[in-house]
């Protein structure tokens, strides 16, 4: 499960001249904490976008094989094309895998030294009980 | 009993608890009707779904934003042409906790539509709603944005009102020497927003109330037609496992103040049948247009929201206004993937996000849903569609005047960016709401005021019609659309609310 969905975000932020790629950011560490702490109507949607990523490069590149399997610059235009499928729920699952992934790329430490933005102290899993 | 209850194990013996009022919700409406009446003498139990997070509690990311602040993950949509967020809080204060506290007075227009076309109110009911909401801002100190808070998105779209004469101003909200760390959709860890857990809420305590937390309510509880109290399970703010029961009893009346999805689904679940009940579901939809400067921006510093302009609330139904959000949202917001996705977000500190709110006509309906999650069923009509589109071409506008070299308008099938001279091609943009990523953040009705039971769920002191002592007191109850921030009007509203209950 965990291998699917990050070989599916691995290809939507991968590293450019100025800003880390997401392979590069702890997806394993942002993966786990996720698969622990998010709502499960949201992992679903997730998984299921990763599922939808996986096995349409037959539909956007016009290649019958999962995504795993294209060359880099294949896959590079597949997330491109699958990203703004004119099917509007695939367009809709894969957006919500991609925010997830956008969460984890952009509050890395690394990419926002890159944006010259103060690295985000950890989330305190704190509240009031008494 | 302690002022604070809190998440109980599944094993432990049951809360009960009573007072005078129970309270369900603790966001504007809630703790507004809880502190009306607890200055009026009466003892109140304020009970909210959410945990209570101090200023020092609050997460840093949107990540966790969503995760401790959102309500179930932010995961709400909209059921309809197209899938749209609903952005609500759960947490002690509610969504005054997660917004930008923006503070404008209910215009005139909108008392005298519902006292004209709905027959609620009358001038004394005005005229208490806004002695009510001039109060609150004394309370709550609100002011105008400080200039050093702006931060350069908010200057720009001041710049660009200059020459367009869009009528903005800086905006007014109820924060204290705001510093601008861009933090408003977290929480302000600084602790200058002044949102009802830090101000009003232990004000009510202070007065002998009682705040249950982590405290989802199931169901209304009724003695005939008579309510009497609430129950529900605890639920653990962090593994989202069900602790033990709770049962509220409520001497003098329970106030439903869980916001425009959850009060209706509460109701419904409890059995309450009136014909309005889910109706008039009304919302702004809002969606963005990013502006690229050849300068450095830098929008996440600076007030998340510091200009708007209500130039045209009333033709053709829209409100303009800055919003910056952080790389994590624009990397899931802008369009494309892979090498060209980070291409354009290396453009990051050259952005800046101005957006639109629509006074949408379109109307919806609420049920309550699988496990007692809120079914929003609401799509916009070409009408409303069309003032989206409008709006957009008027955000676009704004940038260009401002200096930007190119705008992304964010729609599916369109160029992804624009030039100056190809600004009116907007006009042209879809009308289909699938092309868009909009976000309804003020919500209204689904337990409208209205004259009596057939169009209406309760009456203009919020009194549930055909029961008694069931009252409602947030923004389930506002009949039309506001064209403005809402808070304010739910305060007022609420506080005006509750002083007739006494």
């Amino acid at each position: 499960m965990r291998w699917l969905v990050k070989q599916a975000l691995v290809p939507f932020f991968p590293e450019s001249d100025g800003l880390p790629g997401i392979a590069a950011l702890d997806l394993d560490g942002f993966l786990d904490r996720y698969q622990r702490e998010a709502a499960p109507l949201m992992r679903l949607g997730v998984l299921l976008g990763a599922v939808v990523f996986t096995v349409t490069p037959l539909f956007t590149v016009y290649r019958p094989v999962p995504s795993f399997w294209l060359s880099a610059d294949t896959l590079d235009r597949h997330a491109d094309r699958i990203s703004s499928h004119p099917i509007y729920l695939v367009r809709q699952v894969v957006f919500l895998l991609k925010m997830v992934g956008g969460l984890c790329w952009g509050q890395h430490a690394a990419t926002r030294e890159k944006l010259a933005l103060e690295p985000y102290p950890a989330d305190p899993p704190k509240w009031r009980t008494t | 009993m302690a002022d604070h209850v809190s998440h109980t194990a599944y094993s432990d013996r049951r809360v009960e608890l009573d007072a005078d009022f129970v309270v369900v919700g603790s966001g504007a409406g809630g703790s507004a009707a809880a502190l009306t009446l607890a200055r009026g003498g009466a003892s109140v139990l304020l009970v909210e779904a959410g945990a209570w997070r101090d200023p020092d509690d609050y997460p840093v990311s949107v990540y966790g934003a969503m995760r401790d602040l959102m309500d179930d993950w932010g995961s709400t949509i909209t059921r309809g042409r197209a899938l749209w967020p609903v952005v609500q809080a759960s947490a002690v204060g509610g969504t005054t906790v997660i917004n930008s506290a923006i503070s404008v007075t209910t215009p005139g227009d909108i008392f005298a539509q519902w006292r004209d076309t709905l027959g609620v109110g009358d001038a004394d009911f005005e005229r208490s709603v806004l002695d009510h909401e001039a109060r609150i801002e004394q309370e709550l100190s609100v002011n105008a944005v400080p200039p050093p808070a702006l931060g350069r998105s908010n200057e720009l779209a001041i710049l660009a009102d200059d020459k367009l004469g869009y009528g903005g101003h800086v905006m007014r909200r109820y924060a204290k020497d705001c510093e601008g760390t861009g933090q408003c959709l977290q929480g302000c860890k600084k602790g200058r927003k002044q949102s009802t857990n830090l101000q009003w809420i232990p004000e009510v305590m202070e007065r002998g109330g009682h705040v249950v937390s982590c405290a989802p309510v199931k169901r209304v509880m009724f003695d005939g037609r008579r309510a009497v109290g609430v129950t529900g399970r605890f639920k653990h703010p962090s593994t989202r496992k069900r602790g033990g029961t709770f049962e509220l009893r409520a001497r003098r009346g329970v106030v439903i103040a869980a916001s425009a999805t959850h009060s209706p689904a509460l109701l419904q679940r409890s059995g309450v049948r009136l014909p309005q009940l889910g109706k008039h579901f009304r919302a702004h939809p809002g969606t963005g247009v990013m502006g690229l400067y050849d300068e450095i921006v830098d929008m996440n510093r600076g007030a998340t929201q510091g200009w708007a302009s209500t130039k045209f609330r009333q033709s053709p139904g829209l409100k303009l206004e800055t919003l910056s959000i952080p790389p994590e949202l624009v990397a899931g917001r802008i369009g494309g993937a892979g090498h060209k996705l980070m291409k354009r977000l290396e453009d990051y500190r050259h952005m800046a996000m101005w957006v639109h709110a629509v006074r949408a006509e379109s109307a919806g309906t609420v049920s309550n849903g699988f496990m007692d999650k809120p079914t929003v069923r609401y799509t916009l009509d070409r009408p409303d569609m069309e003032r989206l589109r409008h709006g957009i071409h008027h955000v676009a506008s704004m940038h260009f005047a401002a200096g930007a070299k190119r705008v992304v308008p964010f729609i599916h099938g369109f160029q992804y960016d624009l030039g100056p001279d190809e600004l009116d091609k907007l006009l042209d943009a879809p009308l289909e709401p699938r092309c868009y990523v909009a976000i309804l953040s003020h919500l209204f009705g689904g337990c409208v005021m209205g004259r009596d039971a057939s169009s209406g769920v309760c009456d203009d002191v919020g009194r549930v019609f055909d029961h008694e002592n069931l009252f409602v007191a947030d923004a389930s109850a506002i009949p039309t659309n506001l064209g403005v921030n809402p808070q304010h009007t739910i305060m007022g509203l609420a506080s005006h609310f509750a002083e007739r209950w006494m």
